[in-house]
Formats: structure tokens, sequence, C-alpha cells
């Protein structure tokens, strides 16, 4: 492992390996530090859905920004990310559902999103599986642009490429201390040696909060369990991720034919709990039924859980942290960090490379937990 | 393809079933499952593969491998193998990827089950460690994937070695009708609930007691058990070895465990002229069990410079003529849609091919006979430490005496527990399913506690016990490390 680097990366998901790769293309000399493999945290266990329509502007523009880079990204990186527009049909159940998603449409609409507001006898046109009345729906979004990537062969790419640019990817090595001088980053300590640097990236997930810990700062983050489930495979049946707000239902068919998808449990509470619940199956099954009868003979094979790293807003925490210089924060992304990884990693480069900060940036800085009006994301799923 | 002539088994033609395979109807036997019915009639290919779409037929022969995935009365994905054959069911060869389902669903809600002690696996170790933990007085829930009991015991026709104490003597098979009737004694007590054709899924989450999901299928229908214990005896055996060789898909390549299910269990002859790779015990055992149900064994090839079994079942093949090749493997499988023969070649003292040894041999079966992998997802997913120990077979968990692991109320035995013989898995299921009793304060026996484990040390001390005597001695080493 080197011993010094202008950047060091503490954490080898999609968000780490994405900004490896762009550090290293602009010739910064980058090394990622990992403590499991490539993709062992929520980037491994996530539904890697790509969804543009949002509540709030700021990540509304970052997800369509982010699809532009998507539908490159295989031809940028050489490798197939399996990367498919599919779109998102967002189930409506209830006139103020309604209300809310007519204001979220034109929202999108005016940033040139293409978006439609589905009748009910329309939603079986997009994914005919659906019962909806089953579903309870009186109608539903569609953005025919929004997708699906796969997460583990994204993270490997970008993995990839970050090394044949130069940037050195350690895994199974893990960050027990940040040392700082003077209020600036000092050195990462790792289980296998320390490196010198300026510039760390904490995009360590969950996780980051006890990195934050090391420099003191404290962030708001809490994580969540989230549990998430595949089916056998079948052949294909429907291009489309189906979501609910409402019901925290989503579900899409995969390239290789299984479904998968998530639901929160009813009474589930924050914390670090890892084992799967019975409540979740019981409750994804009977959920996902309702939405499409015709599932009932298909067995599910796999399940299991990954954390949410929630902010008291949902949305991430990114940029330089005040008074700690050279902290970069990358985290918090609240259960939509994959779909965003291309625009985050885009503008962090900006900020690290050619000290270039933006207004998205200033908006999702950690210092904004200090004032009063915080915007919430509303649109969040699972 | 039926075996009707058989010195051990009494094979009477059973009640005739129909039901139709592609439209056409054709005709099973009451006792057969899916696959063996298929089988009976020449029916090998049972589905093709995703990708290349090649032919495949089913490997395993007891539920673990996929391979056998066909649409049953308009359910996919069923594993033909162990699903039981019924009159008058439509079975069809899936394209590909799986259709929807067309049937109705008959599922039933969720039930509740609080036991002592759940049992997973019923064979020797499993079905040992639920009698001797129900004598004890515990409460008992015993859970298998088949629809019979017995797991790997039903299909063993030859006599034991071992204690007398473990049924030295007697034939797999009858030890496992032994078992059987002392269980099914216990249940009818009230003291064990038995479930077939039923798999337990995976651990919960829970607070106090351990939680497990178990789903039973009757006549496809099925119904999902919270099963809330608090102990776990994982008993779940293992799964046969893969060799890798150009063909090692084709139908009529089969695992020894799936060759002795189909001619010793339902009475199916897997082939006409068997080409047997392995000469451990299996190999020997099995390629036996072959010439008895009256099927030619080409020959035994082994890699290894020497015979892995034991000398008396060398003998007994030898005298009936068959050739054991060492230092010889496989090298590749001809036929382009099934096996129709192979091509073996001898390997020089660094188990490498050497040139121009190759030699065609006709055939169209291979058995493969070379190891089998304990069955640990279960203890995986529990969160149990699991080390890699090559004479156990691969992953294992560290346990201590009492067969407990890592985990408190989590016990192990059997093949589950590092791979060795039915008589060791039998004392081990005894220990584990005692120890759970005296965790749980419905027994005191400590003292027999300790006469089993005398009785499982003196099993392991012959020189055929060596092997298992390290990986056991490995295991115990581990176990104390982590307790300190
Ligand atoms: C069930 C589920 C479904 C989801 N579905 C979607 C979806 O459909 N669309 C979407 O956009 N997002 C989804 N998400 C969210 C998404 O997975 C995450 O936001 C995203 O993967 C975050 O990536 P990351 O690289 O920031 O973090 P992570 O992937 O969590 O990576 C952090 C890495 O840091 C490492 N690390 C931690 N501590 C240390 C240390 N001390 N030293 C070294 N390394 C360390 C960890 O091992 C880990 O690999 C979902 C999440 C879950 C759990
Ligand atoms: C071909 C062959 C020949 C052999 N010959 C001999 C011999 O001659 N002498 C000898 O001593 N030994 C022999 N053995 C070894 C011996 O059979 C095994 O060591 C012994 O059967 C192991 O017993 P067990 O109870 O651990 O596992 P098994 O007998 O394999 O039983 C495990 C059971 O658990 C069930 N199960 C697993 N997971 C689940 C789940 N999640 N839910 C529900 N059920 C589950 C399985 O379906 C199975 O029925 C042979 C083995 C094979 C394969
Ligand atoms: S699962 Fe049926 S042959 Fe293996």
């Amino acid at each position: 492992m080197k011993s010094k680097a202008d950047v060091v990366i503490i954490g080898g998901g999609v968000n780490g390996c994405s900004l490896a790769y762009r550090l290293a293309k602009k010739g910064l000399d980058v090394v990622v530090v990992e403590k499991k493999y490539l993709s062992s945290g929520a980037t491994g266990a996530c539904g890697a859905g790509i969804r543009q329509q949002w509540s709030t502007r700021e990540n509304t523009q970052l997800a369509i920004q982010s699809v532009k880079i998507f539908e490159q990204l295989s031809s940028e990186l050489g490798q197939d990310i399996e990367f498919r527009q599919g779109g998102y049909l967002i189930a409506v159940h209830d006139e103020k559902e309604m209300k809310q998603s007519e204001k979220n449409v034109a929202m999108q609409r005016s940033l040139g999103l293409k978006v439609d507001i589905l009748k009910p006898e329309e939603i079986t046109g997009v994914v005919p599986i659906l019962d909806v009345k089953g579903m309870r729906a009186i109608g539903a979004t569609f953005c025919p642009t929004d997708g699906h990537a796969n997460p583990f062969r994204t993270t490997f790419a970008y993995a990839d490429a970050a090394r044949k640019h130069g940037a050195e990817i350690n895994t199974h090595t893990t960050v027990i201390d940040v040392k700082t001088a003077k209020k600036a980053i000092h050195a990462v300590v790792t289980d296998q040696g320390t490196i010198q640097t300026n510039v760390v990236v904490n995009v360590a997930g969950i996780d980051s909060k006890t990195i934050a810990e090391m420099v003191k700062v404290k962030l708001p983050l809490t994580p969540f369990r989230k549990e998430i489930l595949a089916t056998e495979r079948l052949q294909p049946l429907f291009e489309a991720m189906v979501i609910s707000f409402k019901d925290g239902i989503y579900f899409s068919q995969q390239k290789e034919g299984q479904i998968v998808g998530g639901i929160p449990i009813p009474e589930e509470k924050g914390g670090y709990k890892t084992m799967p619940t019975l409540a979740f199956l019981s409750h994804m099954a009977q959920t996902l039924t309702r939405y499409a009868p015709v599932l009932k003979h298909v067995n599910v094979l796999r399940h299991w859980t990954g954390f949410y790293d929630m902010t008291p807003d949902a949305r991430p925490i990114l940029g330089e942290v005040k008074g700690v210089k050279g902290f970069i924060q990358c985290s918090g992304f609240s259960g939509h960090g994959f779909m965003i990884s291309p625009m985050v990693s885009f503008l962090l480069t900006e900020l690290i490379a050619e000290q270039k900060t933006s207004e998205v940036l200033e908006s999702l800085s950690l210092e904004r937990f200090k004032g009063k009006n915080i915007e919430k994301e509303l649109s969040v799923v699972g | 393809m039926r075996i009707r002539a058989h010195p051990i088994i009494d094979f009477k033609k059973r009640a005739e079933l129909p039901f139709y395979f592609q439209k056409k109807k054709l005709v099973g036997e009451d006792g057969d499952t899916i696959a063996s019915a298929l089988h009976a009639t020449g029916v090998r290919t049972l589905t093709t593969s995703l990708k290349y779409e090649s032919p495949r037929g089913f490997f395993c022969g007891i539920g673990k491998c996929s391979s056998c995935l066909m649409r049953v009365n308009g359910v996919p994905n069923v594993r033909t193998c162990i699903a039981p054959l019924k009159e008058g069911i439509l079975v069809e060869m899936q394209e590909k990827l799986a259709e929807l389902p067309d049937a109705e669903f008959f599922g039933e809600p969720k039930k509740t089950i609080d036991v002592d002690v759940l049992i997973v696996g019923a064979g020797p170790a499993g079905l040992c460690a639920a009698i001797e933990s129900a004598t004890q007085g515990a409460s008992v829930l015993i859970v298998d994937e088949n629809q019979c009991v017995g797991g790997q015991l039903v299909k063993q026709t030859h006599k034991f070695f071992g204690s007398k104490q473990e049924h030295a003597g007697t034939r797999g098979i009858d030890i496992a009708k032994e078992l059987e009737n002392d269980l099914r004694r216990l249940e009818c007590e009230g003291k064990i609930q038995v479930m077939t054709d039923a798999t337990v899924i995976g651990c919960y989450e829970n607070d106090k007691k351990h939680r497990f999901g178990v789903v039973e299928r009757h006549e496809y229908k099925s119904r999902l058990y919270d099963v809330r214990c608090d102990a776990v005896i994982l008993a779940c055996g293992a799964m046969e070895n893969m060799l890798l060789f150009p063909g090692n898909d084709l139908p009529g390549v089969y695992g020894a465990g799936a060759v002795q299910t189909l001619m010793n269990v339902y009475g199916v002859k897997p082939g006409e002229r068997v080409l047997m790779v392995g000469a451990g015990n299996v190999g020997l055992i099995v390629s036996y069990q072959l010439l008895q149900a009256g099927i030619a064994v080409d020959r035994v090839v082994e890699a290894a410079p020497f015979i892995g079994g034991y000398n008396v079942h060398a003998a007994k093949l030898r005298r009936c003529g068959v050739l054991i090749q060492t230092s010889h493997s496989i090298k590749e499988v001809c036929g382009e849609k099934k096996v129709e023969g192979a091509v073996v070649v001898r390997l020089d003292e660094n188990w490498k091919p050497i040139k121009d040894s190759e030699e065609y041999i006709k055939c169209d079966t291979i058995c493969l006979a070379v190891g089998l992998t304990p069955s640990t997802r279960l203890l995986s997913q529990i969160g149990v430490n699991l080390e890699f120990i090559p004479e156990a077979g691969g992953y294992v968990a560290p346990h201590d005496g009492a067969m407990q692991t890592s985990v408190k109320g989590v016990y192990v035995a059997g093949d589950a527990s590092g791979i060795e013989e039915a008589s060791t898995a039998m004392i081990e299921g005894k220990i584990a399913g005692l120890a759970s009793a005296i965790l749980l304060g419905r027994s005191k026996n400590k003292k027999l506690l300790a006469q089993y484990r005398e009785e499982l040390a003196q099993l392991r001390a012959g020189p055929f016990g060596e092997k298992p005597r390290i990986a056991k001695e490995k295991i115990a080493k581990l176990a104390e490390a982590h307790h300190a």
C-alpha cells in the first residue's frame, strides 16, 4: 500500500469507486481503502433503481444529469453495466397524493423531464401483470427514461477504470483513525499501515458516522435496516420499476428474470440490526401479490438486509466539512445513493481537483442542519 | 428401465400411476418421484440450460442442485427429483426461463410453532438427535425436505461396519426403518412433530428464542411456519462435489447419491453401462450395488495413486471382474445430447494427464463419487463461526464436545459438521440431542453424554478414522480458541 497520496477515499461502494475513477482521470494520486470487498456495503445490497421523479429540485436535477451519464457509462468505462431504461411507474392512491404528484410532475417537466400522469386504465398498458384494483390506485406517474443498472458491475467497472488511471484500490483494509494537524487532514491510519494525505473523502456508507467522529465531526445519520428479496427467474414480464410511496413497496424484474423488491416492515425502528425478519417476508409477499396476483406461485429464492444511511431531510451530506480542512463528506444517501452516484462524483471531483463549488453542493453541506428551513425529500421508498 | 430382480430389495411392481409428459401419456409407479418415473420410461433430459440451451438431466437426485426443474400442473421450477409423482399430473419441459404459473394457488395462513428443539434434516444424524432429545423430555420438531425420513440411509443396501451399538452388520435401509419406527412411536406419544416435504428456509430475527421459517408443501399447496425454539440442531447433511471436464453437464452424468437413489429407492436403472469416477468407499459401494442391480460397470477410475476406500469393498468388485484404475481420471464425456462414451486418461505423479494415454470407453452413464461438501448455508446465515478444514470437506462450524457451535443453542451433527459416515453421524446426533436437552434443563444425564463421546472416539479409533480424527481435532482446537 502507498504511504502517500493526494486523496484517500474511505469506502469501496459505488460512490467511492466512481469518485476514485474521476479523480484519477484528472491525474490525482488516489488511494481507496475498503474494509471488506468492493460493493460489500449498501451498494451490494441495493435495488439499483435509477429514478428522476423526485419532489425536491436538487434531487431531480442530480438524477436527470446522472441518467445522462449512465446512458453512456458502459462505453465510457469499457464494460457493460447493464443499464436499462424501462421507466418508473409510481402508483398514486388518493387525491392528496395526486395533488403532490401533479406538483412534482410540473417541477420535473420544468427541468425538461418527460413524465406522464396515467389514468388507472392506462397502468396495465405499462406493467401488464398489475392489478389496479388490488393496488388501490387512482392513477400513476410514469417516466420512461428512469431505469436500472447492475450495482456490482457498475462498481467493478468504475474500479477497473480507476486502476487503469493509476488509482490504488486496497480491499480488506480497514481505516482505524484519521489524523489532523492544525485543523486540517494529515494522515489516514489503516490496519495495513498509514497513508499521508491532505484530503480524505468519507464515503463509508453507514460507517461514515464513525469515520467522522475520528475528526470530531458529528453526522446526523441514523442506520435503518432495509430488507429486500429476489424471486426465482421467470420469462420477461415487465420492464418498469413499480413503486408506491404510500405502501413503501418497490419491485422490478431484472435482466436475468428474477423479481427484486422491498418494503419497510410496519413497526421498524432505526438501529444496527442485520438479521432478516419473517415480518418482512410476509408483508412483502402479501403486498406484492396484492399488486400482481399472478406472482402467487413464484418462489422467493433469497432475502437479505442492507442499511439506508438516513439524514433528517433524506438528502445526502456532501462537500468539505467546515473546520476540518480536507475532510470531504459523501454519505447520508438515505436510500438513493446509487442513482445519483454519477453526479455526486462529478461534483466532488470539481471540488477536489479544481476547488470549484456549486449551488447544489452548498445546499447539501453539513452546515444546512444548523438552519431552520430544511426542505425534506418526500419521495422516498423502501 | 425398472429393476425387478434384486438380491436384497424386493422391487415388486407397485400400483401404476398414469401421468402426462409433454402431453404424452406415460405410466409411473406409486412411490416414484417425477424424475424417477420419467427415467424409468427412458426420459433422461428434463430441461435445458438457460445460457447455452444445452440438455440437462438431473445430477444430485436429492433436491440440492436445481438441474431438474420442470413445470408441473402449471407450476414452474418444480424440483422433480424430490417431487412425488401423482396420478394424472401434467409434466412439461420449460422453455428456458419459466413462464408464469397458471395454476390456482392454495396458500394456507401462516402458523406458529413453539418447541424446545428444532432439528433440521432427518438423516441418521437428525433422526438420532430427535429420538434422543425427545426421550430425554424435550419437545421436538424435525423437518426434512424429502417425502420420507432417513436421509442417505434409505439407499444404503450394504451392511454397516463399526460397533454393535451403531447397528454394525445391519443394512442402512434397515437402520433407517428402525429409526423411523422409534420416531413414529415418539410421534404417536406426542413428543415429536415430524414434517416431511418441508424446507427450513432461514433463520430470522427474534428476541430470546431462535426463530426459523419453514415452508411445507403438500400436494402443491404450501404453508409457512414461524418456528420458535430454544435450541436447534443442524443435521442438514452434505452436497455432492462436481468435477470439471468437457461434457460434465450432459444428461447421464450423475452424482453417486443420485445413482444410488434411483436404483435402491425407486428401483430404476440409472443406465446400462457405467463409468465410476472415484474409488473412495462411496464409489466402491455404489459400483457393487450397480452390479447387484444388473447394471454393467465398465471400470472405476481414481485420480490418486491408491484406493481410498476399504479393501473389502475393492476386493468384492475385483472378484466380479471390475477393473479399478488408480492414477486415472476422466478427461471428457462424448455425446451430443446425452452420454455416449467417455475418454479416460492416465495421470502422472503430479496428477497431470500423460500424453497419448487416452482410452475411449463406451458407456451411457458417468457416476461421480468424488466427495461431499458439508451443507453449511443455514449455519452461515445464523452467523455461526465457520472455518475451512479440508479434511472435513470444506467450511465447517467449530463445535465443542457437545456439538454446540459458537452460537449458544445452535448444534451441528452428521455430515453438516464435517464429512464422515452414517455411524458417527448417529452418535453425533445422539450427543447433540442429549446436550440440547441438558442445556434446556430437560435432562441431567451427563454420564450418558460421556458414554456417547467415548463411543464416538472408539468408532474413529481405526485406521480409516484417521482423516475424520484429524478434522475433528482441528475443529475442537478452533472451538477452544474461540471460547478462550
Ligand atoms: C435494500 C436497499 C435498496 C436500495 N435501493 C436503491 C435503489 O433502488 N436506488 C438507489 O439509488 N439506491 C438504493 N439504495 C441505496 C444505495 O444502495 C446506497 O445509497 C449506495 O449504494 C451508497 O453507496 P456508497 O458507496 O455511498 O456506500 P456503501 O456501498 O455503503 O459503501 C461504503 C463502504 O465503506 C466501507 N467501509 C466502512 N467503514 C470502513 C472503514 N472503517 N474502513 C474502510 N472501509 C470502510 C464499507 O465496507 C462499504 O463497502 C438501496 C439501499 C438498500 C439497503
Ligand atoms: C452415495 C453415498 C454412499 C454412502 N455410503 C456410506 C456407507 O456405506 N457407510 C456409511 O457409514 N456412510 C455412507 N455414506 C455417508 C453417510 O450416508 C452419511 O455420512 C450420512 O448419511 C450422514 O448423515 P446426516 O444425517 O448427516 O445427513 P443426510 O443423511 O444427508 O441427511 C440430511 C437430511 O437433511 C435434509 N435437509 C437439509 N437441509 C434441509 C433444510 N433446510 N430443510 C429441511 N431438510 C433439510 C436433507 O434433505 C437430508 O434428508 C454414504 C454417502 C453417500 C452420499
Ligand atoms: S435438485 Fe433435482 S437433481 Fe439436483
